[in-house]
């Protein structure tokens, strides 16, 4: 009878085995799930505007959790959902059912952001504990929001600033896994991974105030002409500092989930457009620069009606019917035939690298996700017709980030410019760690005198002279002179040759004073509704906003008016 | 029939070399079982955050048990030395300890049972209501208070009075109503009165009796008439409990319930399964801290499988194997009848409680709380196991080749 112990004894010794030898992996796995770890999540940085005003910040949040295993049975999350309704101020029925359905036993969220009232009279039941958590905030809404962009719940960013400063933002949260107890208490530490370091904040160049004017304005016209999306953006040309960047429709960054995705991206740098008249002052210093016309040159723009052979019809916009015209006349009257035949006299090789050296089909390098390099298509692939198009904007696409960075080339004296958006980062002492500053770009892309001559007589007129054909004269202002360039661009169809009838965008692109720019302002609204009887050209839509915009901006700056000092407050100073 | 009396009273020599030899080795074996489970019942009940408040030394288990380990050696060295001839019937019932102490045990569960039924004494006082049962008798003593287990007692008193009632009956035990009926019915009236609170002990105890009297030469018929009536109240014994019932289903479907009813299996495996071969070392253990109920006394074999793996497992294991074998050679050594009966008693219970323990935390068997002898934490158990095993050593001890005293024939 001892013997059948004995051997009783040996067979568990054999399941002893069975369990800790053969089952051991399966044991073992079972038991680190059960039993361990916590991970401290990082800070997410915070991101400021160029005044350190705050456009996004993850404040520490309470959230209070049950655990419905240590809670007990059925009865005890009764009683205990009893006492969290007055706690919670929620339905002790309905907290009863979120414990019982929760997929994890061991943790049911049932109250984010609790007050530390809250927290402490919760803590006292048994099962229910508090949990430290971030959320990210944007105090400003959907003014940066395509800027800042926003983040997942679980701290990654997905847009914007969030998106492309990531890594440096989340900081790096560290996985230490410890052996826990019951209670999720730590026990000791198994192992480290990382340290924690709460990640950096980030200074933007864009000024709220700013961006607030820009939005206001542009939202007003959007609305007005009952457009399908518009965007301005303005910079400061010698810095190559973005000072505003406002795209609309927009979205709510601190909601962002049933936004139509379509208004998620910031259309500034990810949707490409065949600019229209914008580029023709590109073009002109271009051929400027390479002796291919001369100032003073006059050119025949054959009654608005140019046709070859090689390159097809060419008419002028809403027909005009221009004769000769000198080369500044051509740009404030906007001559396509004039510019088409400015592309014959320099040739492709010198138009294709010209553009190159604006940045055009290159990526500009802004510090937003998503930026498109436009299309400039290489030399072998032109056609016959392409040297004559190009010149005033189309078998080319463009983003309005590439556009506002050529006019920047120009307004600052033909130097090249690189736009940027992050100014600085911030350790969490508020310490600034990196400028981030671009190095100052090297070299002129076409000399000084051509790019004032063209800021100064070419553009200007286009504001200025109202009654020469000047298409830009709504943008003109008292206090500053404004320079300008009006762009109206017919949409290609999609899929199909040819372009919309009825449809196109409105650009102005601007900038002030024109002596010595301060800033440079791009507007541009697609699908203004032509039918209201307002216009839909970029001198209609476009150019009012851009003029009201530079006005509020230089008036903010604190710029001292240049023009006509009628004013006694501007005289004292 | 008589046993050959008055020989020289028993010296403190050992008879043989052989006896020592037996005898020490069972002395070792104990002293090492309790060792281990001293240290791990020290390992088991550390707890995070713990304050050790040595004024209270006595409320912390780990500590309680180290001071019982020294005082289980000092209990089994004494019983070693009484001449196991005390606890038979020959000098009458009225000299005999034992029937004294059942006696003090049936009282004292009859107590237990009257606190149950009617709650005579205050709630918290002289007897506790812990873990939804009636189990114990808590003595006030100073500063703290002495807890203690009836039944424990009782199930060691019932072992040694069905020794001594078999030895004094002799061969008459095979007459059904003279003799065998009253041994039942004694058997049952200790069994009724610990089964309503403790219903594992009573099925231990009455599989111990069983075995102990098929051991003593019962007629076969005799046991096997009252089995189907026992299997009848064992049955309703377990469908009257709304727990039994679960713990068996539970117990058959092991992969569900994991977080209720089959929490506590589960964690156990999870913690030897965990352990490997080697172990995660010695106070390395997780389940220890609350993940595992009842880790330092039914549940310890999980922690040391847990802390020093399938090694660890297999020691404790052996030392149990090893000392069946010894206790084995002891009644093989063993001429008196009285003193194989009663070997044979205490080294079953011993033996046949590791083997449900470890069946129980290795989840060959259903969940029951019966602890491990000499390792789990407890002072009734190992104070009186320890007890249990100075009469052993002491059987082993003049249990000699030639027999001691020569059964005389009867008429």
């Amino acid at each position: 009878m001892l013997l059948i112990l004995v051997i009783a004894f040996v067979g568990l010794i054999v399941r002893c085995f069975c369990l800790q030898y053969f089952k051991n992996d399966h044991y073992t796995e079972i038991c680190l799930n059960q039993l361990s770890y916590q991970q401290w999540q990082p800070q997410r940085g915070p991101i400021f505007d160029t005044r350190l005003r705050l456009l996004a910040a993850s404040n520490r949040v309470q959230n209070i959790f049950a655990d419905s295993h240590l809670i007990g049975d059925i009865e005890n999350i009764k009683e205990a959902s009893i006492q969290l309704s007055s706690v919670m101020d929620v339905g002790a029925h309905i907290i009863c059912s979120e414990i019982l359905d929760s997929k994890n036993p061991r943790y049911t969220k049932l109250f984010e952001d609790a007050a530390l009232e809250q927290c402490q009279a919760a803590q006292k039941i048994r099962g229910v504990a508090v949990q430290t958590d971030y959320r990210r905030t944007y105090p400003m809404g959907s003014l940066m929001a395509h800027i800042v962009g926003f983040t997942s719940k679980d701290n990654h960013g997905l847009e914007g600033i969030e998106l492309k400063f990531d890594e440096e933002l989340r900081g790096t949260d560290s996985k230490n896994v410890f052996f826990a107890d019951v209670r999720r208490r730590p026990i000791r530490l198994k192992e480290q991974n990382g340290i924690l370091n709460d990640g950096v904040g980030i200074i933007l160049t864009v000024d709220a105030t700013i961006q607030q004017f820009v939005r206001e304005e542009l939202t007003k016209q959007y609305k007005e002409f009952e457009a399908e999306s518009a965007m301005a953006i303005v910079a400061n040309p010698k810095t190559g500092e973005i000072l505003a960047m406002v795209s609309v429709p927009d979205y709510d960054p601190n909601n962002p989930l049933g936004t139509d995705p379509n208004n998620l991206r910031n259309r500034l740098v990810t949707d490409q457009f065949e600019p229209g008249s914008m580029i023709k002052p590109i073009v002109t210093a271009i051929a400027l620069e390479k002796g291919a016309i001369r100032k003073d040159e006059t050119i025949y723009c054959e009654n608005g009606d140019y046709f070859g052979k090689s390159f097809g019809r060419i008419n002028e916009y809403k027909n005009h019917r221009f004769g000769n015209l000198k080369i500044r006349e051509i740009l404030i009257k906007s001559s396509n035939i004039g510019m088409a035949k400015m592309g014959q006299k320099m040739g492709q090789e010198t138009l294709y690298e010209g553009l190159k050296k604006f940045g055009f089909g290159e990526l500009t390098g802004i510090e937003l996700p998503g930026e498109v390099e436009g299309l400039l298509r290489p030399l072998s692939m032109w056609s016959g017709y392409s040297v004559t198009r190009i010149p005033y904007g189309y078998e080319i696409n463009v983003t309005s980030m590439q556009m506002l960075r050529a006019y920047c080339i120009l307004a600052n004296g033909g130097r090249l410019v690189r736009p940027y958006l992050v100014k600085a980062v911030i350790d969490n002492k508020g310490e600034i760690v990196q400028m981030k500053r671009p190095m100052p770009p090297v070299g002129y892309i076409i000399k000084p005198e051509v790019a004032k001559w063209l800021i100064n007589d070419a553009l200007v007129g286009v504001v200025n002279e109202r009654n020469d054909g000047g298409t830009g004269w709504r943008a003109k202002l008292d206090k500053w002179q404004v320079f300008g360039k009006t762009g109206t661009a017919n949409i290609a169809k999609v899929g199909q040759k040819g372009y919309e009838d009825n449809s196109n965008i409105a650009s102005f692109v601007a900038g002030a004073p024109a002596k010595d720019p301060a800033i440079v302002v791009l507007v541009s609204i697609r699908r203004p509704n032509g039918k209201l009887g307002k216009g839909d050209s970029g001198g209609a839509v476009a150019s009012p906003v851009a003029g009201r915009i530079i006005e509020r901006t230089l008036t903010y700056m604190g710029l001292a008016p240049t023009e006509k000092p009628k004013q006694v407050v501007a005289k004292k100073k | 029939m008589f046993w050959h009396k008055k020989e020289p009273p028993v010296s403190l020599l050992y008879k043989n070399e052989q006896s020592r030899i037996i005898a020490d080795s069972i002395a070792v074996i104990v002293v090492l079982l309790m060792a281990i489970g001293t240290v791990f019942v020290f390992s088991a009940s550390m707890n995070i955050g713990q304050e050790i408040n040595f004024q209270k030394f006595y409320d912390y288990p780990g500590l309680r048990q180290i001071m019982f380990f020294p005082l289980a050696c000092l209990i089994m060295y004494l019983f070693s030395c009484i001449d196991f001839q005390r606890y038979s019937l020959d000098k009458g019932w009225l000299k005999n300890p034992v029937v004294y102490l059942l006696l003090i045990s049936i009282i004292l569960l009859i107590l237990i049972l009257i606190q149950r039924f009617f709650e005579i004494f205050p709630k918290d006082g002289f007897i506790p209501y812990r873990n939804k049962h009636y189990r114990w008798l808590q003595i006030p003593l100073g500063s703290f208070s002495i807890s203690f287990q009836p039944s424990e007692l009782a199930k060691w008193m019932t072992v040694f009075f069905i020794a001594a009632l078999v030895d004094k009956f002799g061969d008459d035990i095979k007459l059904f109503w003279k003799r065998f009926v009253p041994i039942c019915l004694m058997i049952g009236l200790v069994m009724g009165l610990i089964i309503v609170e403790d219903f594992g002990t009573a099925a231990l105890i009455s599989l111990i009796a069983f075995l102990m009297l098929i051991m003593a030469g019962v007629k076969l018929w005799h046991i096997l008439s009252p089995i189907p009536l026992a299997g009848i109240a064992f049955y309703y014994a377990i469908v009257s409990s709304q727990t039994r019932i679960n713990r068996i289903t539970a117990f058959i479907h092991l992969d569900k319930w994991q977080d209720k009813l089959n929490y506590q299996p589960n964690q156990s495996l999870i913690a030897i399964g965990s352990g490997g071969l080697l172990g995660k070392g010695l106070g390395q253990g997780i389940s220890k801290y609350g993940h595992l109920p009842e880790d330092h006394t039914d549940f310890i074999f999980s922690i040391i499988g847990e802390e020093l793996g399938f090694a660890g497992n297999t020691a404790v294991i052996l030392l149990f194997i090893a000392f069946v074998i010894l206790g084995i050679f002891v009644i093989i050594r063993c001429k008196d009848p009285f003193g194989r009966l009663l070997a044979g008693g205490i080294i079953l219970t011993i033996a046949m409680q590791a083997a449900l323990n470890i069946g129980v935390v290795t989840v060959v068997l259903p969940t029951k709380g019966i602890p491990l002898p000499f390792v789990s934490a407890g002072g009734t158990s190992m104070l009186l196991t320890a007890a249990a095993v100075g009469v052993l050593i002491n059987i082993a001890k003049y249990s000699q080749s030639a027999p001691k005293r020569q059964k005389q024939s009867s008429e």
